[in-house]
Parts: C-alpha cells; structure tokens; sequence
C-alpha cells in the first residue's frame, strides 16, 4: 500500500519527502525542519557560523553535540576499513577542486591529500581535538544520519509506518516492506534493478552526478585528494541510513569483504566498465 | 533453480570455481576449513549440444557446502555458459546462524553481472534511490559553467 501523506520540503540544500498514513501536523513537521536546521549549523561546511568552520580556522578543543558520537564512530571504523581512503578531513582537499560554498566547480589548486586522521585530530567521543584548522566534510554520511534522527523523531511521535526520502538515502518503518527501484546512473529513466527495504535503510552514490570537469566529481579518495576511478555507482542497504549512507561511500574505495567485517549490510556497485557486482544475499533482483 | 548437470567437465570448472571462492575467502575468515562435500546435483535442465566446444552452453547449478565457525553452511552456484565462456554466475548463500551471512558475504565475494536497465515506469517501486536528484544549487552551478564554456 502507499502512504497517503507526502510531506515535501527542501532542506541541507536537496529535496526531502516524508510519507505516512496521516498528516504530521504543524508542530512535527516544525520540529523535524529546526532539528534539520540544527544539524546543519553544526556540520555544515558551506555557513560561516558552524561548528566546522570554526574547527576549519581555529585549532583547539571543539565539543560536539551528543549525536555526533555514532557518527565519528562509523567514519573511524570506515577510515580504517578504507586504509584512510575515506575521511571526515576531506573537506580542503574538496575546496581545491572547486567543491566549495559557493559551487565555484573550478580546481583552484592541485589535488592534495586529506591530512592523516591521528596525526591531525583526536576524538574523544565527546569532542574534537584539532591541532591545526582542518576542514571537516561529513557529506558521505551526514546526509543518512539526518535522515535516521528524523525517523527516530517520527517514531517517538507515535508515528509507527513512514517512509524519509532525502533524495535517495531513504529510511523504511512499518509492517510492509517496500521496493526501492536501483536508478541507473547513465539513464535516470531506468532502473538496474530493484531491492526490498523493510524497517531498513538504502542509500546511493553516484560519482558521475555530480561531475563539473575533466574527471572531477565529490567522492575523493582521502589519501590522494584525487576523485575516484573505477567504480561509478553505490548502493547499500543496512538497518540504519548513516551506515548505509557511509557505506555507499566506502564502495568506492574498499573490498566490499573488508567492510562486512564490520558492518551487515548488503549492496550493489557498477564499475566503469558497466558490470555490477552485488553482495549474494541480495533481498531483491539485478535485471541482467 | 537448483539444477544439474550430466557433463562432467563443466562439473569439475565447477568445483574449481568454489575452490576459487575458498581460497579467497582465507583472508577474511579464520581458517575456513573448506571441507567441500561432494556437491550434490540434480539434473533440471539438459545441456545444449556440445558442438565443437568443451562444455555444452547451459545454466549449471551445483551446491556446495563449507564448514564456516558457526557450522555447515550451504551455497548454491549457478554458472550460465555460453561457447566455453561464463557469461553470468549466480551465488545464493543459505545463512541460518546471525553469523552466516557475514561469513558467507566474505566466502563469496562480488558477484558479477551485466545489467540491462528497465523503465523505471514499468516496475512498480514506490521509490527510487539514485543521485539524480542532487541539490538545485550544484545543478544550477553546472549549467552556469556550461554557458560560460559556451561563452
């Protein structure tokens, strides 16, 4: 069945759509916009006033609000499944190909690595100790981890079936499960495939859509500062959106067997040349 | 889609390619002892002629098991050949311990498969999850871009 209310609204710069059986209300809906709001005014590399630039100009001791624990937690459990390549510490190395505040998409300067994450920062699971300024960018995960805050605060509400769909890392609550068709990332009229989500998160990635010059795209591999090769679509599906989301991410850069050592997921990739691989316990169909 | 075959070297490709999934599977699993049973098979399907090819073109599935740390697991591996060529392989692990399925997801590794895309409109999903929908403002940066190059 579909869920008769859809809820649209844009917000940290991409459209979001929350489906359920009934109306929200304005209160709610009020609520989940400022606790949008709120994270963004942490984590927000693009705004002047937010954690993160000021932990980009002044090197010290930053504290963080209590959600940013679970998420420091996946990117150091990913930053070591990658071998560093994916870092929250990307963020200069994205400025430098021009994936910056004002979209200005012009490499301003040659590729440079994300700064080693102990040799820059520390974390404490409360704060963020910086011995230089450094540019934090979570966008590989920060997106998904919004989008379980809201279903937490949805399901805190009483609200007990929805769907949150912040354009694509999509989160599923309820007793029927859902089919999520696979975009194809050459052909957005097609889909690749379609998967099964139920009381389940999905997330894609895809470097070519968001490509502005010769190979350049947002999913830079941290340790070169250069945007990845090989692999040119993501899509991994676990129990919560910032894994899910943060694993999408992670394919680019990781053997999927190494990120199952940490993570359950199941997923789907496609690599340059066009062929998919996806995890064997798949919980729907490729169209091969 | 469990199904067999009578060829025997397309049997014994087979076993090497679960081999292959073993040996791979040694890096991330403590010691998989692999004692592979004899594969059972049964026949569903019956293999094309054989032609001037080794193998007669066909889909061959064969099922497997391994000893993972939390006890016997299964696998089933369904291999399409085409002209001596293995066009698509299909892996389905049978997890019934929490564990299994990680394990398995290690044993076997990345499927591969080309795929055909569908219209979107033709499948009958209530969402779809992609990047197409990116922000207005990086969309509306590329096409300033695009007119200054045009300029």
């Amino acid at each position: 069945m579909t869920l008769p209310h859809n809820w649209r609204f844009e917000a940290i710069g991409t459209g979001w759509q929350i489906d359920t059986p009934r109306p929200l209300g304005g209160v709610l809906e009020h609520a989940i916009l400022d606790r949008i709001a709120g994270f963004d005014r942490t984590y927000s590399r693009f705004r002047d006033d937010s954690l993160v630039a000021r932990i980009a100009t002044t090197p010290g001791r930053h504290v963080f609000p209590d959600d940013a624990a679970a998420l420091f937690d996946v990117y150091r459990a990913l930053y070591e499944a990658t071998d560093g390549a994916m870092s929250p510490l990307v963020g200069a190395a994205l400025d430098r190909l021009g994936y910056d505040r004002t979209y200005s998409l012009r490499a301003t300067a040659p590729a440079i690595p994300a700064p080693g994450w102990d040799a820059a920062v520390a974390w404490d699971g409360t704060a963020l100790t910086t011995l230089r300024p450094v540019s934090v960018d979570v966008g590989a995960a920060g997106k998904g981890y919004l989008v379980d805050i809201v279903a937490a605060m949805l399901a805190a509400s009483g609200v007990e079936e929805f769907i949150v769909d912040a354009s694509g890392d999509i989160a599923h609550r309820g007793a029927e499960p859902i089919r999520v068709g696979l975009e194809h990332p050459l052909d957005t009229t097609k889909a690749i495939g379609v998967v099964s989500i139920g009381n389940g998160a999905i997330c894609a990635s895809a470097s070519n859509r968001r490509v502005w010059g010769d190979g350049l795209h947002h999913v830079l591999d941290a340790t070169t500062g250069l945007p990845t090769r090989g692999i040119i679509a993501t899509w991994a599906m676990a129990e919560t959106a910032l894994a899910a989301d943060a694993l999408a991410t992670a394919l680019f850069f990781a053997d999927p067997a190494r990120l199952a050592e940490r993570f359950e997921f199941s997923y789907v990739r496609m690599h340059a040349t066009g062929r998919v691989e996806s995890s064997p316990h798949l919980d729907g169909e490729l169209f091969t | 889609m469990r199904s067999l075959t009578t060829s025997k070297p397309a049997f014994a490709l087979l076993a090497g390619l679960a081999l292959t999934g073993a040996l791979a599977g040694c890096t991330a699993s403590p010691e998989p002892t692999a004692e592979e049973t004899a594969p059972q098979t049964d026949e569903s399907t019956t293999p094309s002629d054989t032609g001037s090819n080794a193998y007669a073109d066909g889909t061959y599935t064969e099922s497997a098991s391994y000893q993972s740390p939390n006890g016997t697991e299964t696998i089933d591996v369904t291999i399409t050949l085409t002209d001596d060529v293995i066009t698509d392989v299909e892996v389905v692990g049978h997890g019934e311990s929490p564990d299994s399925k990680h394990y398995q997801g290690e044993f076997i590794g990345g499927i591969d498969a080309i795929v055909v895309g569908k219209d979107i409109d033709s499948i009958s999903v209530s969402k779809v999850a992609g990047s197409s929908l990116t922000s207005g403002g990086f969309n509306k940066a590329v096409e300033a871009i695009k007119l200054d190059a045009a300029a």
